[in-house]
């Protein structure tokens, strides 16, 4: 450790340097051609700081399909469908465990009708009622044997409360599904401006659906979603070409949209059910970035000022030195592609404090030398030499905490676990090396009295 | 010598008597709450699964008025808190149509309502977040009594660094249950977080304890230890002044999102660096007197004079300092 003063300061210049380039990027290449652009901190931001949900979705069993990993995948695929559909910027889409699904919609506006989308089966069957015509919102049973009648047609059932409902016996005939569907879109009825969805049957599926038309003039064809009545309409004609519309059942031509969307991304093998949702509105994650922001620069000046007016010059250069910690945690954080959430922010804040704390060890430590009646400069030598081993060990602890909670932690806590280890890791360097060769600087500039009123604040 | 000497150590019994006019208020308010059916502490939504939002509403409003919109959709006790504008809402787990009930209800009787942040956790997630939040705080605990014995090869270091600790552990919680805090993920952050600064601040102090200790003279252990806490007193003192001043901001400027938190934070490291000073060098010195008196005991033959001899002439260093080696096996 005796490399030469100059050396050491041009080094954490340098280091100093590249921290603003990983960190802000102010200078980019186009080619070989060098250009400033403007500084921006380059960084992962967490859903609750750019605003957006997390889901975790979990397959259920049921009487006719298992869970199984295969199924679960071929949900993923559905809901990816889905989500595209939605706008959302760089989604992410993976499995957890065997029956779990993770969705990551940051950015989100519409947080409650991703939910809807990404939630609902969507199995849209055809169904032939003979003569019966049923309501809206009338529902098979699981076992499709009964149908339950809603108290009143067209009414939604107010929650928790079944009161005397009506069932009729009838039995599921299923004759064409969602899955038989080449397209479908959202549009107005031409003549109700009704919103209503077109849809196209493929192929074979299309012949089916001529030919069972043809042969059921006058009866009911049922349209019925995850096994609840759309509307029933009936067969007035043969209907060529496979084509037709579903209308009734939308209030708004979003809905049209909706059920659209998911006709076109399909339906899902298994139901699955959101079983965690963690939704941060864009407003509150903007005010979360301004909030922190201040609160982060309002702790550094607190620090900054104290440590400048307890210790004098040596306590101005351990601000520097924070400052050079700072940039370089950013840019640490910045290049590990870390992801920096709202308690991450107030890890780096905490780790601060603690960067501090290596310091104040120092400061005590070579003032002890001092007081011994050592020289400046082998106070200064032996003060940092014994705070070394304490500040090493010390920091220890808090790494055990951050490492249980980083493996243990999700979203933002992981975050926390992250920002606090980087730092404290980052803030031992800094202290040991950084705030070290500004001192020697200082003293080799004829600072020494300056530094040595670091003995006088306590003799006197 | 500085010519005013705090006398800490003789005034321990002050110390042990401010732990637990700090604790005891926490114990009864845990025992008072399981007691009054609410849960000992206020588990949110994270451990027993259930939805929560924080809204943003236009118009003014009452937290009674709330109340009643909500019992209309939700099942058992809900959680309902005013912040100015802002309104927080924590409820058993809703059915889809029972939340989406609730927001409409709001919005009719309230008008625009924003949607700043919703929690929902299944009651099956709950028990898992509530199982791996247990297994962290024990394994986090047990790593750092590991980490303590080993690194001070002494039974009495470590079991005052764990008592300290376990005090520490004790009057957070205690105050979350005072306070009725909400108790979540974010609350085992900061336990584990008090856990280690808490016997980091230890360490730092007994550090100095067993570097005076080394180059020890004729000073009696709870002299020696006296002085090394005062030495160590500036340190301790700055570091809680500089970690309070920054994470007292993120308490005041961060928003009601992080507030709980960062009053965890802020309590932990307090007492944390409290207790290192105050309780478990006052342990280490109780300990060493205790050894001492029943090693004069078991001395039966021991001269009259030795009863009452200073303590200067108490067994040689070697028995006080955690360097004392034992025979290891490789």
């Amino acid at each position: 450790m005796r490399a030469r003063l100059g050396v050491r300061l041009v080094i954490i210049f340098i280091l100093g340097l590249a921290a603003i380039q990983v960190a802000f990027r102010p200078l980019s290449f186009v080619g070989r051609m060098p250009v400033f652009g403007s500084p921006a901190l380059r960084m992962n931001l967490g859903l609750d700081l750019k605003g957006g949900s997390l889901l975790v979705l979990e397959g259920q069993d049921t009487p006719t399909s298992q869970a199984t990993p295969e199924a679960v995948d071929a949900a993923m695929r559905v809901i990816e469908k889905r989500i595209d559909q939605l706008g959302v910027v760089e989604p992410t889409i993976q499995r957890q465990g065997l029956k779990r699904i993770i969705v990551e919609l940051p950015g989100i506006q519409d947080p409650e009708r991703a939910l809807r989308l990404i939630g609902k089966t969507a199995l849209l069957e055809f169904v032939d009622t003979g003569a019966q015509s049923l309501p809206e919102g009338a529902h098979w049973s699981a076992d499709g044997k009964t149908v339950v009648l809603p108290e009143r047609p067209g009414a939604p059932q107010p929650p928790g409360q079944t009161g005397a409902t009506r069932s009729l016996p009838l039995a599921k005939k299923v004759i064409l599904t969602g899955a038989d569907l080449e397209s479908a879109q959202a549009g107005f009825d031409q003549n109700s401006a009704e919103p209503i969805v077109h849809f196209k049957f493929r192929g074979k599926a299309a012949k089916t659906f001529e030919d069972y038309t043809g042969a059921n003039v006058g009866k009911y064809l049922t349209i019925v979603l995850d096994n609840e009545v759309i509307s029933s309409p009936v067969i007035r004609d043969r209907i060529p070409g496979g084509s037709g519309q579903i209308s009734g059942g939308f209030r708004v031509i979003e809905e049209a949209r909706d059920l659209a969307v998911l006709l076109r991304g399909g339906s899902l093998p298994i139901p699955v059910e959101v079983v965690e949702n963690r939704t941060v509105g864009p407003q509150l994650g903007r005010d979360s970035i301004d909030k922190s922001l201040r609160a982060s620069s309002v702790a550094l000046l607190a620090v900054g000022l104290f440590m400048a007016l307890y210790y004098g010059l040596p306590g101005l250069m351990a601000v520097f030195a924070l400052s050079i910690y700072l940039l370089a945690l950013l840019a640490l954080l910045s290049g590990l592609g870390a992801t920096l959430t709202l308690p991450g922010i107030a890890g780096i804040v905490l780790s601060i404090g603690m960067a501090v704390d290596a310091n104040v060890i120092i400061f005590e430590k070579v003032k002890e030398e001092l007081r011994a009646g050592k020289s400046l400069r082998a106070a200064i030598a032996a003060g940092w030499t014994r705070a070394t081993t304490t500040i090493l060990d010390s920091n220890v602890t808090t790494l055990i905490a951050t490492g249980v909670l980083f493996l243990l932690g999700s979203g933002p806590i992981r975050g926390f676990a992250v920002t606090l280890s980087i730092g404290v890791l980052t803030s031992m360097f800094t202290a040991i090396i950084v705030t070290r060769a500004f001192v020697d600087a200082a003293a080799a500039a004829g600072l020494g009295p300056q530094l040595a009123r670091l003995a006088g604040r306590i003799a006197r | 010598m500085t010519p005013r000497t705090w006398d800490i150590v003789g005034k321990r019994r002050w110390g042990y008597a401010f732990s637990l006019l700090l604790i005891i208020p926490g114990v009864i308010a845990l025992i008072v709450n399981s007691a009054a059916g609410r849960g000992a502490l206020d588990w949110g939504v994270d451990f027993t699964g259930g939805n929560f939002f924080q809204l943003q509403m236009e118009r003014s409003f009452t937290t009674g008025q709330v109340r009643a919109v909500t019992d209309r959709f939700a099942t058992g006790q809900s959680v309902i808190q005013k912040a100015e504008q802002e309104l927080l809402i924590r409820t058993r787990p809703l059915t889809p149509a029972a939340k989406s009930g609730l927001l409409a209800a709001l919005r009719q009787q309230f008008g625009e309502v924003t949607v700043l942040r919703e929690d929902e956790v299944g009651p099956k997630i709950g028990r898992e977040l509530r199982n791996v939040a247990i297994i962290g705080v024990l394994i986090g605990l047990a790593l750092q009594v590991l980490y303590v014995s080993y690194r001070f090869k002494s039974v009495r270091y470590a079991m005052a660094a764990d008592i300290a600790l376990l005090h520490d552990l004790l009057v957070v919680v205690g105050i979350f249950a005072i306070t009725r805090k909400e108790v979540n993920t974010a609350f085992v952050a900061v336990l584990l977080t008090v856990v280690g600064y808490s016997i980091n601040d230890t360490i730092v102090v007994f550090d100095r304890i067993r570097e005076n200790l080394a180059m020890r003279g004729r000073e009696a252990f709870d002299r020696l230890v006296n002085r090394s806490l005062l030495e160590a007193m500036v340190r301790s003192i700055n570091t809680v002044l500089t970690t309070i001043m920054a994470i007292g901001a993120i308490y005041v400027f961060g928003g009601t999102t992080v507030r709980d938190f960062a009053f965890g934070l802020m309590a932990g490291i307090t007492v944390g660096a409290y207790s290192s000073v105050f309780n478990a060098s006052a342990v280490l010195v109780d300990w060493h007197q205790w050894a001492e008196r029943r090693g004069r005991r078991s001395r039966p033959q021991a001269p009259a004079e030795s009863a009452v001899a200073p303590e200067t002439t108490a067994p040689p260093a070697t028995n006080n300092t955690p360097r004392r080696r034992r025979p290891r096996r490789r």
